[in-house]
Parts: structure tokens; sequence; C-alpha cells
């Protein structure tokens, strides 16, 4: 065990390791602080790049565009009251107001120390939690594991209760994406439809670049330019008194921190969520309660560090089950199954050393996002001077050129143009396009779970009710959906 | 009458699209799935698509019945105008997919760049030089150079060549 933690310890600190995390966590940064882009597209862009990359540094590289992004969505928040990222929303309500007052610095080194400090404490906790919750699961077979695929996605699912019939459809859509193609375990074809270049199937990456990289960017070049002329900041680098006197609200940033993990790991809820949730809860346990929503760093605070816990909170279901719980660990996990390395209990026994590796990156990440975004902080900040159009033009001929060179197919390119039409239609729509994604990467797992379980019980669903585990599983499935819609019809009664 | 996502007929025509696809597909898939393997129903390469289509279909039911009795609901996408400038680029990204066919990379990113620049308005001699021809080196030093990536041979090529 020992071993494996210095083994990873030491593969973290490699050079191409190093650089790969240092490099993923600027783009995160860069995409993170220019609002309408974000570290979805900076993950997928960057995608077809990381495989020719070792699966530790590819997932380095990633993870860092994960964490960077949301360190970078604080700036614009505070400075601009524009989120750079949607979750920076509320880091706004405090930092714009501090900003207002000629306090940007005070705002600034809050955000930034409940980025790095959330980022931390998460990490700590996926130390600790993703052995037991890997022990507790390791007893599973096929009927245990589809059961629990089919919780995550009924999570993510109910997330978006509100248009429920949608996320179904898509949902289903990205099922059926992963289904095209030749059948892994028959070898037989289907959806084809007579064609060659359709056997080799729809592929995770032009599926997700299309559908983030050239939908979100289609969406920018029609967004007005910003008016980013009033940015001032009094120093190029981050003030470190006013560092010191954030860490003040350590409490804050601890309890922030705990609670973005927690939200992080349940699918479905995002960074959103835990935003906003660390933010109330400081502003109900804090003794200046009145000072937030009027610039208080320890607003910004807990808001920072409730959004940057998330992605380590996202990888314990992740890791340990194998679901992901929003678009970005769906993509992540496209990349470990792309290695041959499939997430579950038994990836903690099987490689180790990836896995420690992965933890001392994250911890890493935070770090190198901090320490750029302390050094450079001005250089940052005017990133968002960039025209928007101007940089989604670029990204689209990236992503074009990136998604070519995965497979040397053109085909792979048109599926992404094509992608790119449907999730621009999508995201404008605003329907929820994080199910079709969790659809997509979680198909083919699904699938062969669902045989599996199905060869089990000789065609029957029965075994499912035979075991104790799944048993649970499907009553706490059920009860998720049953809970939120029964509140919702007794509301529209009530009303 | 309501102005809003939830009440549009736009999205109940995306909706029931999706849905009239799947069960185009589900009527057709046991001629689109190749069945003739030994395995029994419930191992074979059918059930998964079956269950994907059908969740399409069921998913759909709301918008269907609501296009088909649309009430007050207008055909609205989200207020944020007509998607012309995106169609554009758009039309353009698909020529540069032809375009490496027919001119190979360097020429179509130069060219795409230049004229998807000028129609989202960045159209500063500058921008409009400097960028296309900095994104193209960039590009063909990381693929062609670096990565080794291989690239047709440009169409335009052959034909002089010969």
């Amino acid at each position: 065990m020992f071993a494996h933690m210095m083994d990873g310890f030491y593969a973290a600190f490699s050079m191409a390791n190093l650089i790969a995390l240092v490099f993923g966590s600027f783009v995160g940064i860069v995409v993170g602080i220019l609002p309408g882009l974000g570290p979805m597209v900076g993950m997928v862009v960057l995608l077809p790049f990381s495989f020719s990359f070792a699966p530790d540094i590819a997932l380095s590289l990633l993870l860092g565009v994960f964490c960077g992004g949301y360190f970078g969505g604080a700036i614009p928040a505070v400075l601009l009251r524009t989120p750079g990222v949607p979750s920076s929303i509320v880091t706004s309500f405090d930092g714009y107001p501090l900003t207002q007052k000629g306090e940007a610095q005070a705002g600034l080194s809050a955000a930034l120390l409940g980025s790095f400090g959330g980022g931390i404490i998460s990490v700590m906790i996926l130390m600790f939690l993703a052995p037991v919750l890997a022990h507790v699961a390791a007893s599973f077979g096929p009927p245990e594991y589809f059961t629990v695929a089919l919780f995550g996605v009924v999570l993510v699912v109910m997330a978006f209760r509100s248009q429920l019939g949608r996320g179904i459809m898509l949902l289903g859509l990205g099922f059926w994406f992963s289904t095209v193609g030749i059948d892994g375990t028959t070898l037989s074809e289907r959806f084809v439809f007579g064609t060659l270049v359709m056997q080799n199937g729809l592929d995770i990456v032009p599926i997700c670049l299309g559908l983030f990289g050239i939908g979100q960017t289609l969406i920018l070049v029609e967004q007005s330019i910003m008016k980013t002329d009033h940015i001032h900041l009094s120093r190029s680098t981050l003030d470190f008194s006013q560092l010191w006197a954030a860490l003040k609200y350590w409490k804050t940033l601890i309890r922030s921190g705990v609670i973005g993990t927690f939200v992080g790991l349940l699918p479905g809820t995002g960074s959103i969520l835990a935003s906003f949730m660390a933010y109330d809860t400081a502003k109900r346990l804090s003794p200046e309660k009145e000072r937030f929503g009027h610039g208080t760093p320890e607003g910004c605070i807990a808001s920072e560090a409730g959004n940057n816990a998330v992605p380590a909170g996202a990888m314990i279901p992740l890791l340990t089950l194998g679901i992901p719980g929003d678009a970005l660990s769906a993509v992540l996990l496209g990349v470990f199954t792309i290695n041959g390395i499939y997430p579950g209990p038994l990836l903690l026994v099987k490689e180790p050393v990836l896995i420690s590796t992965l933890y001392f990156s994250m911890l890493l990440i935070n770090v190198a996002a901090f320490a750029m975004l302390m050094i450079w902080l001005r250089p940052f900040a005017m990133i968002v001077k960039v025209p928007g159009r101007l940089l989604a033009v670029v990204i689209m001929v990236i992503s074009m050129v990136g998604i070519y060179a995965v497979n040397t197919r053109l085909f792979d390119a048109g599926v992404a143009i094509a992608m790119g039409v449907l999730g621009y239609i999508l995201l404008r729509m605003g329907w929820p396009v994080v199910t079709l994604v969790m659809g997509v990467v979680l198909g083919e797992i699904m699938e062969n779970r669902l045989r599996q379980t199905l060869s089990l019980g000789e065609g029957s669903f029965m075994i499912l009710f035979q075991r104790p585990i799944c048993l649970v599983l499907l009553a706490l499935t059920l009860l998720t959906i049953a809970v939120p819609l029964i509140r919702d019809v007794q509301k529209k009664t009530a009303a | 009458m309501k102005n809003s996502s939830l009440n549009s007929r736009t999205h109940d025509l995306l909706g029931s699209v999706l849905g009239v696809s799947a069960l185009v597909l589900l009527i057709f898939s046991p001629w689109l799935v190749d069945t003739t393997g030994p395995d029994p129903f419930y191992k074979g390469p059918l059930v998964f698509p079956l269950i994907t289509l059908g969740l399409i279909l069921a998913g759909s039911v709301p918008s269907l019945i609501r296009l088909a009795r649309p009430g007050d609901a207008l055909w609205y996408l989200d207020g944020q105008g007509k998607p012309f400038r995106a169609a554009r680029v758009l039309g353009c990204l698909v020529l540069y997919l032809g375009g490496l066919v027919i001119f190979g990379l360097e020429i179509s990113t130069l060219v795409f760049l230049a004229v998807a620049l000028k129609l989202v308005g960045q159209d500063s001699r500058a921008k409009l030089i400097l960028v296309p021809l900095l994104v193209t080196v960039i590009l063909t030093v990381i693929f062609k150079y670096s990565l080794g990536i291989w690239f047709p041979e440009p169409l335009v090529m052959q034909i002089f060549m010969e």
C-alpha cells in the first residue's frame, strides 16, 4: 500500500506529468476565465491530443483543465460580475461588490484561497473515501453494477426533472449512439445502413467534441463581445497580505470544501448546487451574516471552496463504481475506457499506482493553478479582453483537425460537425445535454452489464430481485423517481 | 400567451422528430441489426437497441401530444435571435472539411480562418492576416511534423502532378 503510494508520488512528480498538469491547469484557467467557454470546451479540445500520452499523463492533462477551469471562473466573476463558469455566479454576489469598493484584491485573494483550499480538502476526502467505497463494491457482480449504473443515470435524469421527457429522450439517444457499429460481443452489425465507415461506430471523442467543442463555439460566435474596459487591478500579482487576512475564515473554508465534495459525489447535482449550498451555509453560520451580498471575502471563500471541491468529489463514484456524476467526469471515464481501463472497485486493486498518481496529480494541479494565478493575476485577468468570436473560430479549426488526427478518418470530423449542430440546437434550447453524454459514455458499459445480468438470470430480470444489494439499489432508484415527482404534484395541488 | 421554452412548439417539434425517428428505427431494427448469431435474444445484439429506442420514444410522447394539441404555444427558440451567423460559420466548417481533401491542410485552414473571421466581424487587417497565418503554422507544425499525422494528399496537387 505504502509502496504504491510512493510509486504514485514519484510518477506524479515525473517531468512529463508535471508538464501535463501545469499545461492542463493553464488551459483550464484560460477557458475558465473566458465566459462562454468553460472547462468542458478545454477538455474536449485537448482530448484528441491526450491519446498520444500514457493514461496517467492524459488524465493529469484533462484533470488540470477540469480543476483549472473552476479556478479561472472566479476571476471575471469578481472583476466583472460575469461568471467564467456557471457556478462562479455565487462568487460574484460578494466578489463584485468588493471590486466596486476598490477591494478587488481582497475578493480575488479570498476566491482563490477558497478554490485552493476546497480543492485540497476534497482530494483528501477522495483519498480516504474511495478505498472504503471500493471495498464495499468489491463484492459486486454484473447485476449490482447494472443497478448502480441505473441508479446513477436516474439521479442525473431526475436532476433535470422539469424536462423529464427531454432528459429521457437524450439519455436514450446517447445509449443508441453507443450501439451503432459492430457489436463487441457478437460481432454483429448494428445500424450501419450498409456502409463501411459506420462499422467502426460513433466514437465518444467526436461526439463529445462536436456537442461541446463545436456546439458551444457556434453559440459563442453569436454572442456580443463583452465590455471589459473597466478592469483595474492595483498590482499584477496576488496581494499576500490580503491572502493572509482571508485565512481568518478557515472554518468556512473547511466546511465549504466538505460540502462541495459530498455534493460533487452525487451524480447530477453539479457545481452550481455545491456553490450555493456552501455559500448559504456560510451565511447562516457567520457572525457577520449582514455583510453577505454586500461584499465580504467570506462569501467568496465559501462559494469557491464549494465549487472547486466538486471535481475530486465527482471522482469518488467515477473511480469506485464507474459512474460519472456530470459531463466533465463522463469525458474522463471515456479517457479511462479508451485506454482499456475500466473504473470500478477493482481499479483500486488492479491499478494502485495509477490511482495514487491521480491523487497526487490532483493535489499538484491545485497548487499549480493557485501559484500561476498568484503570480500572473493581471495577465490572466486581461484574457477576458480577447474577443470570444475570434477564439470560437480558432477553437473550431483546432477541434476539426484534432478529431481527424485521432483515427485519421474524415468521417469522424463529419460526425463532429453533425454533433456540433445537434449540440448547438440543444444548448440554445436549454435541453439537458449532460444526459446525452452520460448515455454515450455509459451505453456500452450498461449494455454489457445488462446482457451479463440476463445471462445469469437465463433471460429473466427476476435475478435483480433475488440479490439484496440490487434490491436496495432498486428501492433507492424508485424513491429517487417517486419522491420528487410526488412533491411536485403536491406543490401543484397546493398552488 | 407564454414565450417560454416549456411552452414552445419548436421544442415539441424537435422532441417529435426524435420520437418519430426512434419509432421508425424501432420498427426496422430487426432488419438493421444482424441477429443471425447463435445467441438467444436476451444475450443478443438487439435487446439493448430496442430498450434505447423505446426510451427515446417514451420520452418523446409528451412532445408528440403537445405538438398535436398546441394550445397557446408559440414557435419560439430562446429569444436570442435567428442563428444566421452560426449557420454561415457552420457552412464554412463543412466546406473546410471538403477543402482538406481538395486543397490540403494548410490552404484550407488559412482560407477557412480568414473567411470565418470576416463573417464573425473580426475583420481588422491584422487579425485577418496574422491569426490565420499563425494558427495554420502552429497546426501544421504540431500535427504534421510533431505528431506525424497523415493528411490526405490534396486532389489539386494530384492534378498538377499528372
